[in-house]
Formats: C-alpha cells, structure tokens, sequence
C-alpha cells in the first residue's frame, strides 16, 4: 500500500516536471516559428497524420447530395476563381511566389483533390483548418453553396485550361491587352468583384443556380447587393463580394444590370412540362387560396414597386432554391426577406417547381423607365407607375 | 385568534368576489343580456344557480341531521318513503323539469323565435371573421363587425373552411360552431343600439384568443343607409398623401390578400379593407381602428398577434407608413 503510494507520487512528480519543461521551453522562444524554416520530418509527419485523421473523423457522417451536375459545377468554379484560387492555383498556371512561402504551402488543387473524398472536401471548405491559412465558409448554412465548390473540385482534375476559364471567368479570350489599363487596374480578370464571371453581362448566366441579372429592377439589385454587404442575406459566395463594393459601385452596378435587358425566357416552355408550366401560371395568377399563398404577380408582375424583383425569364433552378432557402428560414432577416419567408413556407416543394417553371417559361419584358410625364391621375403616386 | 383569522379571510374573500362580480359587467358578459336570446340563458343561469343552491342548502341539512340529531329524531331518514321521494322521485321530477323548462327557453325544435334571415353570413377564418352581406346576387365583405338592426330577430348564417370555430356574442346569444362543410344558423337580436364583443369560443390554433369581433347594434333607419354605403366601392383618396398611400398599397403586393372595390386589388386571403376606416376594430378586434394603429399592424402585427397569417411588412419608410395607413384610415 506504501509503496504504491509513493509510486503514484514518483509519476506525478515526473509528469509535472515534464510540463513545467515543456512550458519553459514554449516560454524560452527557442522554437523558430519561422514560416522560411521547414517543420523537421517528424513534426511535418505527426502535423498530418493528425489533421487527415481529423478530417475523417469529422466527415464520416456527412452524404454528398448528387454532384455530377454542369449547374453546380460551374457555380463553383465562379467562386473558385474568385474566392480559392489566388492561394491553390488553377488550370493554367498562375503560381504564386507568395503563396508558395506560405507554410504549409496550400496544395495546388487539381493535383491534390483526388486525395480526398466528397464528403471530407465538404467538411474541409465548409469548416476550414486551423494553423494553415485555410478560412472556414463564410455562410455556416448555406451547405448548398458549400457542395457546389465540391462538385467543381471533384470535376477540376480533368478540366482543360480553356473549359476553366470558360467556367470561371465566363469569356476564354477576355483580358486587358492595353498596356495602360493594366498599368492602372491591374490584370483585372482576377478581380472578386468581376461580376461576369458568373452572372456575365446582358448573356444568360452559365449556371441555372445563379440569378439573371440583366433587365432586373435596379432597386432590388441595389438592395440585395446591401443585404449581402450587411450579412442581412447569408451567402458565402455573395457576402465577400457586396463588402467589396463601395456605395458608387452598388448604384453604378444595379443600374447597368437594370439596363442591360435580355427578353429571352431562360427555360422555352416545351410539350413535356406544359402541364407543369400550366401549373404555375396558375399560382403565379391566382394563389393558392386554400393554404393562404397570394398571387406571385401582384408583387412580381408589372404593377409592382421596383424594389421587389422580377421573375420573367428567371431561372428556374435558381427559383427553387431561394424558396428552399426561405423554408429554411434562411432569408427572413430583412422586412422584405420575412415577407417572402411567410409565403415560401406556405407552398409544397412541387408547387415551388411548378411556378419556377412558370417564370422560367415566360420572357422577361424590357427593363421599366421612369414614368414619363402625364396628367396627375389619382393612382400616380410617387412610387407608382 | 379564530375571530382574526377569519376576518382575515374575509377582508381576502371581498375584493376577489368584486374581481369576480366585476368580470360579469360589460360588453361581453352573458350576465348583462342584451337581447331576448341572452336573456333566456340568463335567466336559465340563474333559476339553474338558485335551484341548485336551494338543493345543496337541503342536503346540507339533511346531513346535519343524520350526523348530529338525537336518534329518534334522525330514524325518519331511514324510512322507506323518504329515500324513494329523495333519491328517486325527487331528482326525476326536478331535472325533467329543467329539461322541459330549458327546452322552452331556448327556443328547441319547432316553435322557435320567428326570425328573418337578412342576407349575413359569417365565416370563421384563422384568426378572424370574414362578414359577408348579401343583398340578392351581390354581396361584400367587411370583417370581424357584425352590424345587425336593433329590435328584430335576425338569422346569421355561420360557416368555416378550415377548421371548427365557434361564434359567441355573450349579450345576444349562445355560442355555436362554426363547422368545414356544414352551415349552422343563429338568431339573435338586440333591444337596444350599441357595441358588444364577441369572441371565437372553440380553440381553434395559434391565434384564437385574439380572434374577437364586434356586434354593431343600430336602429333600422340608421342600419338601412349604413348597409347602402357599405356597398359602395372605396372611397378615392383626396389628399396627395392618401394617393401615395393607395399607390404603395398596390404596388407593394397588399392587393395580393386584401380587395379594396373599386382597385385592382382584389385578394381575398385576407380582410376585405373596401371600408376598413370605418371599422371599430382592426386585427379582429384587438387594437382600435387609427392611423396609429393600422401603421403598427402593418409593421409589426406579429409581435401584436403573433402567428397570425399576414407577413410584417417592415419595409416602408415612416412616412411611406404614414401615407398607407391614413389612405386605410380614410376608407370610411
């Protein structure tokens, strides 16, 4: 019993002595936290084994929806070319000497990513590492966007050079080739703030996830891009780029997307979904009285107040998805946002489909011009047209 | 010390019976009847309250006596005859009796109040009351206000699409469901002009408790013009201020739920506000109808009455909320 008694003392002593080292030896300054030293292979071993081991651990619950779709794809590779690729490279060169001093050196990722599964990509963008200069996502709950830097990760190792730019930065041949503009703006085609590289200018967006932009009332596009800006609409995507923008720039951008009209439908109504789109045009007319859902063109059609916007010719997956994320309680912050919030949680999932399809079918009308001068009627207000 | 304590609990005891005395006053008390109606079953309340109070008076004292009389003067309750007459006769007689009488008072089965049907009919939403007037093949709408003419009985049908709902006006009138896919059919009526409240009786979700209306009680000269105005379209705004409002109501997707006559808006979610101004209530009888208090409705009904069906529309301006909410207040 006495002895031990004074083994259990014996270890308890040594293992303070340990930690008392260890803390003198942190304190001392004598470990070179230096990023131009290289960790000693031990260090570099244990470092990874540990942060592989993490991954796995943490991802094993996670079930990647389906990826293998062009929508998803190339809304990640917006965000990739704006958001990730200064630090992982991309098709294309453009390696980075500062980058490549950064320790660890963020791996160049369409060589790397057939190391990791869907889900521990998932779990890696959407949580970020700690010590590695690797940030979490901006948005915790916006997994959607999340999966769609995913799907273009897992499509990356076979894209060419040319498909890449074609994805992320919309036009193969665009760049500054006078000698003075990049004097004064720089190789502007990196630019995060390049809206064009995925919503374009007055062409249809690539992806069906991202919102068409051209002929969109120049109020709302000014008051989504604040909503953005002050974290009001949760969007790891958007909120970076909104920040970005300085008051100017929000006005001069809403006003060249309101003025930049494309009339086609972005979905042609064709034989095999007339009964969906028949569907929808009824709700988008009339309601659906029996659960409380008013017509979707009293706010979206032609009488409304420009700050509420356009569904012409919108895109329909883009459509489903903001309803999906109003029923998810995820774009109720603002007084427009609780509005729409009420009325998306009142339709089932098939009615959502039904009236994206609708809008999808429609062509949009040309952008609205401020009411020209008439005799004052009682119904002109100074908000109406 | 026993004298204390019971004066204690006296001094407790009297302001709780005026609390309670007090809840039977005003416009919404079975107690203060206010037409033929309410005065059967206040009348059925207190013969029923009387009654029972003379028989539990008698029992009590029937116990006394098993329990602390003299022997031979307590054997009586042992006899045959007594526990027949008590226990049998008695009670059959007394409540074959209130039956009878309860039947006659309430106006059951044939022979009932002859009453007239004036093209009313109410339904029960969540969490108001949608009034329909009908006057041949036209009809409009208002909400939670009834106005009924004072001194006849009139005929109110009651509906629901949703769920069971139940009309109660205490000073008119008993309660009665509203029930999906049935119509039920209540008469009621008032001596005298005046307000009274209702309320909707059966739990019916989130919002009932503030599921409340008013009965408008007016003399039949006075109801007659009211009822001609009330079917007239909206009024237009005179003011560039109310124009604005009714601008702003339009194009901000108001229309969508709520009709005024005489505008494109035409939704029929929600209340019709065709004479919304001219209202008591708002919100179903929860706040008072002012600028004020349309204003605060539209921003923040669901901190006011939470759960309820409208969004908060918390994206005006002040004065763009002012503007709106004096174009609804003048929609007399």
């Amino acid at each position: 019993m006495a002895f031990a008694g004074k083994a259990l003392l014996a270890v308890v002593g040594v293992a303070l002595v340990l930690a008392l080292a260890v803390l003198f030896f942190a304190w001392s300054g004598l470990y070179n936290v230096a990023a131009s030293q290289p960790h000693w292979a031990l260090t570099r071993w244990f470092l990874d084994f540990g942060l592989r081991r993490s991954v796995a651990t943490h991802s094993a619950p996670i079930t990647p929806p389906t990826l293998d779709d062009k929508d998803l794809v190339i809304l990640g590779a917006g965000h990739f070319d704006g958001g990730c690729a200064s630090c992982h490279g991309a098709p294309g060169g453009r390696s980075d000497p500062i980058v490549d001093r950064m320790l660890p050196e963020p791996p160049e990722l369409n060589r790397a990513v057939s190391d990791w599964s869907a889900e521990q990509l998932f779990w890696i963008v959407k949580h970020g590492l700690k010590f590695t200069g690797m940030p979490a996502w901006v948005a915790q709950q916006r997994d959607d966007e999340v999966w769609s830097v995913v799907a273009f990760l897992r499509a990356l190792p076979q894209m060419s050079e040319g498909q890449y730019r074609l994805f992320a930065i919309g036009d193969v041949e665009a760049r500054p080739n006078d000698g003075a503009e990049i004097a004064r703006n720089g190789m502007t085609m990196e630019a995060l703030t390049r809206c064009v590289r995925c919503h374009r200018g007055d062409a249809q967006p690539r992806s069906a996830l991202v919102p068409r932009l051209a002929g969109q009332s120049q109020a709302y596009v000014e008051r989504a891009l604040r909503d953005f800006a002050g974290g009001l609409r949760s969007s790891g995507i958007m909120e970076p780029i909104a920040v970005a923008l300085d008051d100017a720039a929000i006005a001069a951008l809403s006003a060249y997307y309101a003025g930049a009209p494309n009339l086609a439908p972005s979905a042609p109504p064709i034989e095999s979904n007339a009964d969906q789109i028949a569907r929808g045009k009824q709700i988008a007319t009339e309601g659906v009285p029996g659960s409380g859902v008013p017509a979707c063109l009293v706010c979206h059609g032609d009488t409304r107040a420009p700050s509420f916007p356009k569904l012409d010719g919108q895109y329909a997956p883009y459509i489903v998805g903001q309803i999906e994320l109003w029923k998810r309680g995820l774009r109720i912050k603002t007084g427009y946002g609780a509005i729409m919030g009420a009325i998306a949680s009142r339709l089932t999932d098939e009615q959502a489909r039904d009236v994206a399809a609708y809008f999808a079918s429609v062509a949009a009308r040309p952008a609205e011009r401020p009411a020209p001068p008439s005799p004052p009627s009682p119904r002109r207000g100074r908000r109406a047209r | 010390m026993r004298d204390k304590r019971r004066s204690s609990r006296v001094k407790l005891a009297a302001p709780a019976a005026c609390v309670m005395l007090a809840g039977c006053d005003g416009v919404q008390s079975t107690l203060s009847p206010a037409g033929p109606q309410a005065h059967h079953i206040a009348r059925l309340f207190w013969a029923m309250t009387a009654g029972s109070g003379a028989i539990l008076l008698a029992v009590i004292l029937v116990t006394a006596i098993a329990l602390f009389a003299p022997t031979r003067r307590r054997a009586f309750l042992a006899d045959d005859a007594v526990v027949l007459a008590g226990g049998l006769i008695f009670p059959v007689v007394t409540l074959s009796a209130l039956f009878v009488y309860g039947l006659i008072l309430l106006g059951a089965g044939p022979g009932k109040t002859a009453a007239a049907p004036i093209g009313i009919e109410v339904a029960g939403e969540r969490w108001w009351w949608r009034v329909i007037y009908r006057d041949g093949p036209s009809a409009v709408e208002s909400a939670n206000e009834l106005r009924i003419p004072v001194g006849r009985a009139v005929e109110i049908e009651l509906s629901s699409d949703n769920v069971i709902h139940s009309f109660w006006a205490p000073r008119l009138a008993g309660k009665l469901d509203m029930i999906p896919g049935r119509k039920t059919v209540l008469t009621l009526s008032a001596e005298t002009a005046g307000v009274s409240r209702g309320q909707c009786a059966e739990y019916c979700g989130g919002a009932h408790a503030l599921m409340a209306f008013n009965v408008v009680a007016m003399p039949q000269n006075e109801y007659d013009e009211w009822r001609l105005r009330e079917f007239e379209p909206a009024q237009e705004p005179a003011t560039q201020e109310t124009r604005e409002g009714k601008a702003l109501f339009l194009s901000h997707g108001c229309g969508a739920c709520h009709t005024i006559r005489g505008t494109p808006a035409a939704g029929r979610i929600g209340p019709d506000l065709t004479h919304v101004g001219g209202r008591i209530s708002i919100g179903a009888a929860i706040l008072a109808t002012d600028e004020a208090s349309l204003a605060r409705w539209i921003k923040h009904n669901q901190d006011i009455k939470p759960g309820n069906l409208m969004p908060a529309f918390d994206i005006f301006n002040d004065s763009e909320l002012l503007a709106l909410s004096r174009y609804l207040a003048s929609l007399r």
